[in-house]
């Protein structure tokens, strides 16, 4: 028989306010980019070959890697409330922290790197979008890790319970929703031509 | 082994068949196609297992999905 569904998304309902809005909001910058793209395929093309697809590719493990470690640490606190399980949790979102970590800093480096080759915002209309969607999503991803420093410590505490970790859920939510977001980014910006 | 740890490592395995196409500059409409068809499957595993969706009512799976849909199909529909 099939199991019953929830009347209810996990965590808190005002973070999946948050996440439908930022979701409409980087799907009206993904379809302008399709949009110019199809406007200006010469520009797009020979721009994009400038970027390194190596980052992107590393970027995406990472998130995606990150996300899969969240959903870890939520599985475990789901299913025992040992001091064990706390540290083996908390563990799981230290991860997490530190995969976002590197994620920022091969950003910073990609986009440190084109600003020292003299491209930027204004260079043409697809550097544009890859300038405001990186940046854009950048100070998304550094959001997420402060939500998760704090559910770390929370885990770490023994904050959260089996009957009781919407908190945890409404973080984890977000971070999702910066790993679905980049799942996009990175064929658009990198290897769609 | 777990089933979200086989999520995981289809997602990776989706990620690196992109890769391998930019890469090698395998970029005929055939390849896109199907690069856009597992972008959407990628992004339709995070919203059902990760996000953990697919045990909730449709009405909230719904709207990750429907965008994640139009997003990709308005992709293809300017790539043609």
């Amino acid at each position: 028989m099939e199991k019953e569904k929830l009347d209810y998304p996990p965590g808190d309902f005002g973070v999946w306010i948050i996440i439908y809005i930022e979701l409409l909001t980087f799907g009206l910058f993904f379809i302008g980019f399709a949009i110019s793209r199809k406007n200006q395929l010469e520009i797009f093309n020979t721009s994009q070959l400038l970027l390194d697809q190596r980052f992107g590719f590393i970027n995406t493990v990472l998130l995606i890697s990150s996300s899969y470690f969240v959903v870890k640490a939520i599985k475990i606190i789901k299913h025992s409330q040992t001091s064990e399980s706390f540290t083996k949790a908390s563990s799981y979102l230290l991860g997490t922290i530190g995969f976002g970590g590197v994620f920022l800093l091969i950003k910073i480096f990609e986009l440190a790197s084109k600003y020292s080759d003299e491209i930027n915002l204004s260079t043409n209309s697809f550097f544009m979008f890859y300038f405001i969607l990186s940046i854009f999503h950048f100070m998304h991803v550094i959001l997420g890790m402060i939500i998760l420093y704090n559910l770390y410590i929370n885990t770490k505490a023994g904050v959260y319970t089996k009957d009781e970790h919407s908190g945890l859920e409404s973080g984890a939510s977000y971070w999702h929703m910066v790993d679905l977001l980049w799942i996009v980014l990175f064929p658009l910006l990198y290897i769609i031509r | 082994m777990e089933r979200i740890t086989k999520i995981w490592i289809a997602l990776l395995l989706f990620s690196l068949f992109a890769f391998i196409l930019g890469r090698f500059e395998i970029v005929s409409r055939f390849f896109i196609f199907v690069l856009l068809f597992s972008t959407f499957l990628k992004g339709y595993f995070v919203i059902e297992h990760f996000m953990g969706l697919s045990e909730v009512t449709l009405r909230y799976r719904l709207i990750p999905t429907v965008w994640l849909s139009v997003v990709i199909i308005s992709v293809a529909i300017t790539y043609y």
